[in-house]
């Protein structure tokens, strides 16, 4: 038992390697704020993409059903690889297919392996949220899209103006449990070299053997997900409430 | 029969089929430049799909239906849609409001994005329909503040807002309880005495013995009996639409 206290919850361990820990999370909470809403926008495109109408644009709601299919379907670690394994490969000298500049980037001063980190998060949970969306665009009754066009309005001008803004309200908790899922997912990125919050643990625990920066990182993380899930059970039961309401009203 | 020169709408042997169901099935039906047309029927016999051929929200499958004496099914389906949408206005069953803009930006949307009124002008217009439907201290509410009687007296301004030449109207009083039908039937009976064509589907057989100036039966598809209120509500040629009456006024 006390040995189980002094390998986990070495608070002076804790508070040695802190600012190693706190550098890690650091680059965890970039990864999660950047990835995440690039993942939210692409989402939206491709799920504005897949409700394009007419028979004339059934290939490129193919193409995207087939790329959420894809996405959806193989694990972020694999996507990761391939992306950072083609990126850097395919700008090598001896091939120069891409120019360095994007097989290598190294944009805003962050190292490469976080832009592939935020690329593969982006391609993948950009294949989630697109769903996502795509459920609350679906939602929206059939008659909002008819009375926008009936006032002469395109399609585009009424996805714009009065289906999408009703589906976003409906599925922010949806979407913001993705991103808890995407924070998470972060973690990840450390296999192709990004020393962010649970490699940073890792490198206290060999270093040390005592694991108690990787509790530290738990904590750091619960720290940002139980307020977020608890802002999702908020916003579910408000929508709750107003549903009910407007059962209530009469027509 | 005014000449065809004087028809404001025209229908010609329109047929419209879901997959197996043949809803419409040569539709002829001529509506005259300021005149109200009703339409009744029982559920089921094509009258909202008819309505919805109009506007283009169903194309028809055969055909011809000329606006303003210009053919917009067929070869001139391409750029109908436009001309329709911009002379035909139409108001729903379920009013289908836009539920996260006010009642002043229902009226307001359109205008601006379709019409590229500059705010002021949107405005000004919007409040002036507002007030022309008796909503003048209701603009800024939203949908779900107002009875259903409102809603869909902001459904009409909405539509008028387009500056329509002809108005469909798509059983608006059937979701209403019964103390509200009469405040959207007076503005609709208001804007016929100031001359807007119009063509109303609807079980009022009230509003359509007092304003109409036609009435067109309709069951399983076809137009059965077509003629002045008296003739067909009163003098029934026409089997089914005796049967019919009989049990609409039966009640």
């Amino acid at each position: 038992m006390d040995f189980i206290i002094e390998y986990y919850f070495d608070f002076g361990l804790m508070f040695d390697e802190f600012d190693r820990v706190i550098d890690g999370f650091w680059f965890t909470i970039k990864l999660s704020v950047l990835g995440g809403v690039l993942s939210l926008l692409w989402g939206l495109v491709l799920a504005v993409l897949r409700q394009l109408p007419g028979r004339a644009l059934a290939p490129v709601r193919g193409l995207v059903i087939a790329y959420i299919d894809v996405f959806r379907g193989i694990p972020l670690l694999l996507v990761l690889f391939i992306v950072s394994g083609a990126l850097s490969a395919f700008s090598a000298p001896s091939q120069q297919i891409i120019p360095r500049e994007i097989g290598i980037p190294e944009w805003f001063g962050q190292s490469a392996p976080f832009w592939y980190g935020i690329i593969s998060l982006t391609i993948t949970y950009g294949a989630y949220m697109a769903e996502v969306y795509r459920a609350g665009i679906e939602a929206v009754p059939r008659g909002q899209m008819e009375a926008a066009r009936s006032l002469g309005m395109s399609h585009g001008q009424s996805m714009r103006h009065v289906v999408v803004p009703q589906a976003v309200r409906t599925v922010i908790p949806p979407l913001l449990n993705d991103f808890i899922a995407l924070m998470k997912d972060t973690s990840l990125v450390s296999v192709i070299g990004l020393i962010e919050v649970v490699q940073a643990g890792r490198d206290v625990q060999s270093e040390f053997f005592n694991g108690s920066a990787l509790v530290l990182g738990a904590l750091l993380f619960l720290a940002v997900t139980i307020p977020l899930a608890r802002l999702v059970d908020r916003l579910i039961s408000g929508q709750q409430a107003r549903f009910q309401r407007a059962q209530a009203s009469p027509a | 029969m005014s000449p065809s020169g004087e028809a404001m709408l025209e229908l010609q042997g329109v047929h419209k089929r879901f997959g197996e169901l043949h809803v419409l099935r040569g539709i002829d039906l001529e509506v005259p430049r300021g005149s109200v047309v009703c339409v009744i029927g029982p559920s089921g016999s094509g009258k909202s799909t008819l309505l919805r051929c109009v506007n283009l929200l169903e194309p028809p499958d055969e055909g011809r239906i000329l606006l303003e004496g210009k053919e917009i099914t067929g070869e001139g389906l391409r750029d109908g849609v436009n001309f329709v949408r911009r002379r035909v206005g139409m108001v729903f069953q379920e009013f289908n409001l836009f539920p996260h803009r006010t009642a002043h930006d229902n009226v307001a949307l359109a205008q601006q994005k379709v019409l590229d009124r500059g705010g002021t002008e949107a405005r000004d217009k919007a409040r002036g329909l507002m007030e022309r439907v008796g909503l003048a201290d209701k603009v800024d509410e939203y949908p779900d503040r107002l009875s259903g009687g409102q809603q869909q007296r902001v459904a009409i301004a909405r539509a008028l807002a387009m500056d329509p030449h002809v108005m469909l109207f798509d059983e608006v009083t059937s979701a209403l309880d019964p103390e509200l039908i009469k405040e959207v039937l007076d503005v609709m009976r208001q804007l016929a005495e100031e001359g807007m064509t119009m063509v109303v589907v609807t079980h009022e057989m009230g509003f359509a013995r007092d304003v109409g100036d036609r009435v067109a039966f309709m069951d399983d598809g076809i137009v059965l009996e077509q003629g002045t209120p008296r003739e067909v509500l009163d003098e029934p040629k026409n089997e089914r639409t005796k049967r019919f009456l009989g049990l609409v006024l039966e009640r």
